[in-house]
């Protein structure tokens, strides 16, 4: 039956890279285009009728945010999850609040961690976790996170650290090596 | 009010002895998941100090400190992990780091103090309540962030490799370099341990970003020698490499051959633009192998005029004579020695001190002598008939093949012996077509030789007896074969500890007809260039060397090194002694130029 089912989304949707994992989950990819109207299609007449989650990957080597729509049959018991790779410049997609309430609590998240916009998604603008954040979202792999809390938090008074080689060339051969030739 | 209005708060005792309906807090401890990221343990015996997690850490939380306990182990930097919980996220990323497996998290998670000063302290090393939790994150079996296993060696197949004297490891391309070397996590634990101090992490970093002109530049910084180590090398920072205690060490031996491949010798002055001036110091150096030749290198480089006296037609020391060109190449070693030479440095060749030059000569003539002589002379097996003319030596038998003379080994020999120099000797007799037994009187695993030596010496062929003794040389039928009578032997424990010892067992000897045998169980000192009077003031215990801080010896302005000086006995060590005799002897001879930290010299 659920390969029934993916032989008409690969027919009408364009749905690429089926891959069963194990034990009870299949994901598949689809366009950004072409997301928003599998998903719906899913919920309204596949029995897909609840969101697990809205999670994001950042491939920052291949340019794009892979969005993953988790998606749960009551029936079937089937785990669906709906890849759908946006581009990380200006990245954008298309709201789901109206399939499922809870969804613009995920996409005010994304936003607050990957900086991915979801337009006409209730309150996305709003704190979500990081209260007056002013920075880069930190969840994008450019994020520098030494660099950010070396700039933000101060710093505990005697901290001293050794650098392992350096220590060991004083402690056991300090004459010696390429320091001096 | 009534009678019941008046008892009521009294009804409420009744319940008092009831198991209450609500839980009870915050008394009652509410313990993490099995796998929480919970407070840091480290178990301090395996941690080595590599820094890997304070390197990792995103958030600066974690300090590398010293821990006096831990000072001085091999491979092991004494410092610990101290962490900052002001700071800490706990990601878990130090975890999933740690090439040694001693850092992972237990599920703890409440720490309550009024002092904000505390949520500090060294995982392992100060008292924890968690330290011996078993629950908490660990890092999964098998996972890792870099790939455990190197990236394999392309060699010829034993069957083709004993049919020539061509190299036998193909050497790495840019491809597979790229990977292996992407494996280094650069905590620079190895540099220690190399007894020339290399910049191992540099040099493997400057594959990574392809510029391999600065891997060369960085490599003659401490050895000028690399395309020979990157060959032969006995490479003990292998041996410590943090990524090998959970997977297989970084092949840095072959990362090193891949730098120097890449660079062609007519390039080497243009990228190493060594500047040569002029001293007015003259220093002679006896025996023109990697002590003597490293020396030379670094000699030049602080402008003193170079003189290297050598008994044999060629330089290398047993880097020519002793090391058989499957494993290196004469090229490759003529690569290291070409430039060095290319420096202004005057070899006299064939010229033997002692013979021909008289060692006082030198010592009036010269400012300064760096001694790097070598072990040259066989170890006697001390048994009957040794002296027979079909009883060969190993050192002779490679010297021959590396001269292009044939050492007339036979069909069927013998190789007494289970050294490097026993190994080579047997694949050579089977690249000359014989077939080959190797005698050693102890076990395979207590053989001195390279493990690789052996196993590839096996795939060549060679037949290994163990626990055999050699008891008495006899004459054969034929003067051009020898017999050998020798006897099993059983493994005893040694009483005190040390390594067991093998006992000859009388009634199990065997006599065996080769046509020659090949006796190569060490070598020694050849001093006799000396005389009585200079030996005496040279401080020699068993026939080597024992000298001070900068390779001096109390008799001033005279420097040694290499195997006839350290313990070690192997070319990455006489490079160091070379390298070092010239810092000393640049000291003894510039004594002005000495800052007020440097010590005494002489």
């Amino acid at each position: 039956m659920m390969s029934e089912l993916l032989d008409r989304l690969v027919r009408d949707f364009g749905v690429t890279d089926i891959t069963e994992r194990p034990p009870a989950i299949t994901t598949l990819k689809v366009s950004k285009e072409n997301g928003e109207r599998l998903i719906r299609e899913l919920r309204d007449r596949e029995g897909f009728t609840h969101l697990n989650f809205i999670a994001c990957t950042d491939w920052i080597e291949d340019g794009i945010f892979r969005l993953i729509y988790m998606l749960h049959n009551y029936d079937s018991k089937q785990n669906l999850g709906v890849h759908i790779d946006i581009k990380r410049d200006h990245a954008e997609m298309t709201s789901i609040h109206t399939l499922w309430a809870q969804a613009w609590t995920y996409q005010r998240e994304l936003r607050e961690m990957y900086g991915i916009h979801f337009p006409g998604s209730p309150r996305l603008e709003e704190d979500f976790c990081l209260e007056g954040w002013d920075a880069m979202p930190p969840m994008r792999r450019d994020f520098d996170t030494a660099k950010y809390s070396a700039e933000r938090f101060g710093h505990r008074e005697g901290r001293v650290s050794l650098v392992p080689r350096d220590h060991m060339k004083v402690q056991l051969y300090p004459n010696r090596g390429g320091d001096e030739s | 009010m009534n009678l019941k209005d008046l008892l009521s708060p009294f009804y409420v005792w009744q319940r008092a002895f009831e198991k209450p309906y609500t839980s009870i807090r915050p008394i009652q401890e509410r313990p993490g998941a099995a796998a929480y990221r919970g407070f840091h343990i480290n178990i301090s015996e395996e941690c080595i100090g590599c820094g890997t997690c304070h390197k990792i850490c995103q958030n600066d939380a974690i300090d590398m400190v010293r821990v006096e306990t831990y000072e001085g182990r091999s491979g092991d930097s004494g410092l610990r992990p101290r962490f900052d919980y002001g700071r800490c996220c706990w990601c878990a990323l130090c975890v999933d780091m740690c090439p040694a497996g001693s850092l992972r998290m237990s599920n703890e998670y409440t720490w309550i103090t009024s002092d904000p000063t505390e949520f500090h302290f060294t995982a392992g090393v100060e008292h924890t309540t968690w330290q011996d939790n078993p629950l908490g994150y660990h890092r999964a079996e098998g996972y890792h962030l870099y790939p455990p296993k190197r990236i394999e060696m392309e060699m010829l197949p034993p069957e083709v490799s004993v049919q020539s004297f061509d190299e036998v490891v193909a050497g790495y391309s840019e491809p597979q370099a790229l990977l292996e070397a992407d494996r280094c996590i650069e905590c620079g634990i190895c540099v220690a341990t190399c007894p020339a101090h290399m910049d191992v992490p540099d040099y493997i970093r400057s594959i990574r970003d392809r510029d391999y002109e600065k891997g060369l530049q960085l490599m003659y910084r401490t050895n000028p020698f690399p395309a020979t180590c990157g060959r032969i090398c006995t490479r003990r920072c292998e041996s410590v490499c943090p990524v090998g205690i959970q997977g297989e060490a970084i092949a840095i031996r072959w990362l090193k051959r891949f730098i120097v491949d890449q660079i062609q010798p007519q390039d080497y002055a243009r990228i190493l633009a060594d500047q040569t001036g002029n001293s007015g110091h003259r220093v002679a150096i006896i025996g023109a192998g990697p002590g003597g030749l490293s020396a030379a290198y670094y000699l030049r480089k602080q402008g003193h005029a170079v003189t290297v006296f050598e008994a044999q037609a060629s330089a290398g020391g047993m880097l020519r004579y002793g090391v058989p060109s499957y494993r290196l190449p004469d090229a490759d070693l003529d690569k290291d020695i070409n430039y060095i030479v290319s420096l202004g440095v005057d070899i006299r060749y064939n010229t033997r001190i002692g013979k021909d030059i008289r060692f006082e000569q030198l010592l009036q003539d010269f400012d300064a002598l760096f001694l790097s002589t070598g072990l040259s002379v066989p170890s006697s097996m001390r048994i009957h008939g040794e002296e027979h003319p079909r009883v060969l030596s190993g050192l002779q038998v490679l010297a021959d093949v590396a001269s292009g003379r044939d050492p007339g080994v036979g069909q069927k020999v013998a190789v007494i012996g289970g050294g490097n120099v026993a190994m080579d000797a047997a694949r050579v007799s089977r690249r000359l077509g014989a077939e080959v037994t190797i005698l050693y009187r102890r076990r395979i695993a207590d053989m001195p030789a390279d493990t690789e030596e052996i196993h590839e010496s096996q795939e060549e062929g060679c037949h290994i007896v163990t626990q055999a003794i050699p008891v008495e040389i006899i004459a054969a039928s034929s003067p051009q074969q020898v017999s050998i009578k020798w006897g099993e032997a059983e493994m005893v424990q040694d009483p005190k500890g040390g390594r067991p010892r093998p006992v000859l067992q009388e009634d199990r000897m065997h006599v065996e007809t080769y046509d020659c045998i090949i006796s190569a169980i060490g070598q020694g000192s050849d001093l006799e260039f000396l005389s009585k009077e200079i030996q005496d003031q040279l401080a020699i215990e068993w026939g080597k060397f024992a000298p001070g801080e900068y390779q001096h010896t109390s008799l001033q302005k005279v420097f040694v090194g290499g195997d006839v000086a350290n313990r070690t006995a192997d070319a990455i060590s006489a490079i160091e002694d070379g390298h070092h005799a010239a810092r000393g002897i640049d000291r003894f001879l510039n004594p002005d130029a000495r800052t007020h930290t440097d010590q005494e010299v002489n």
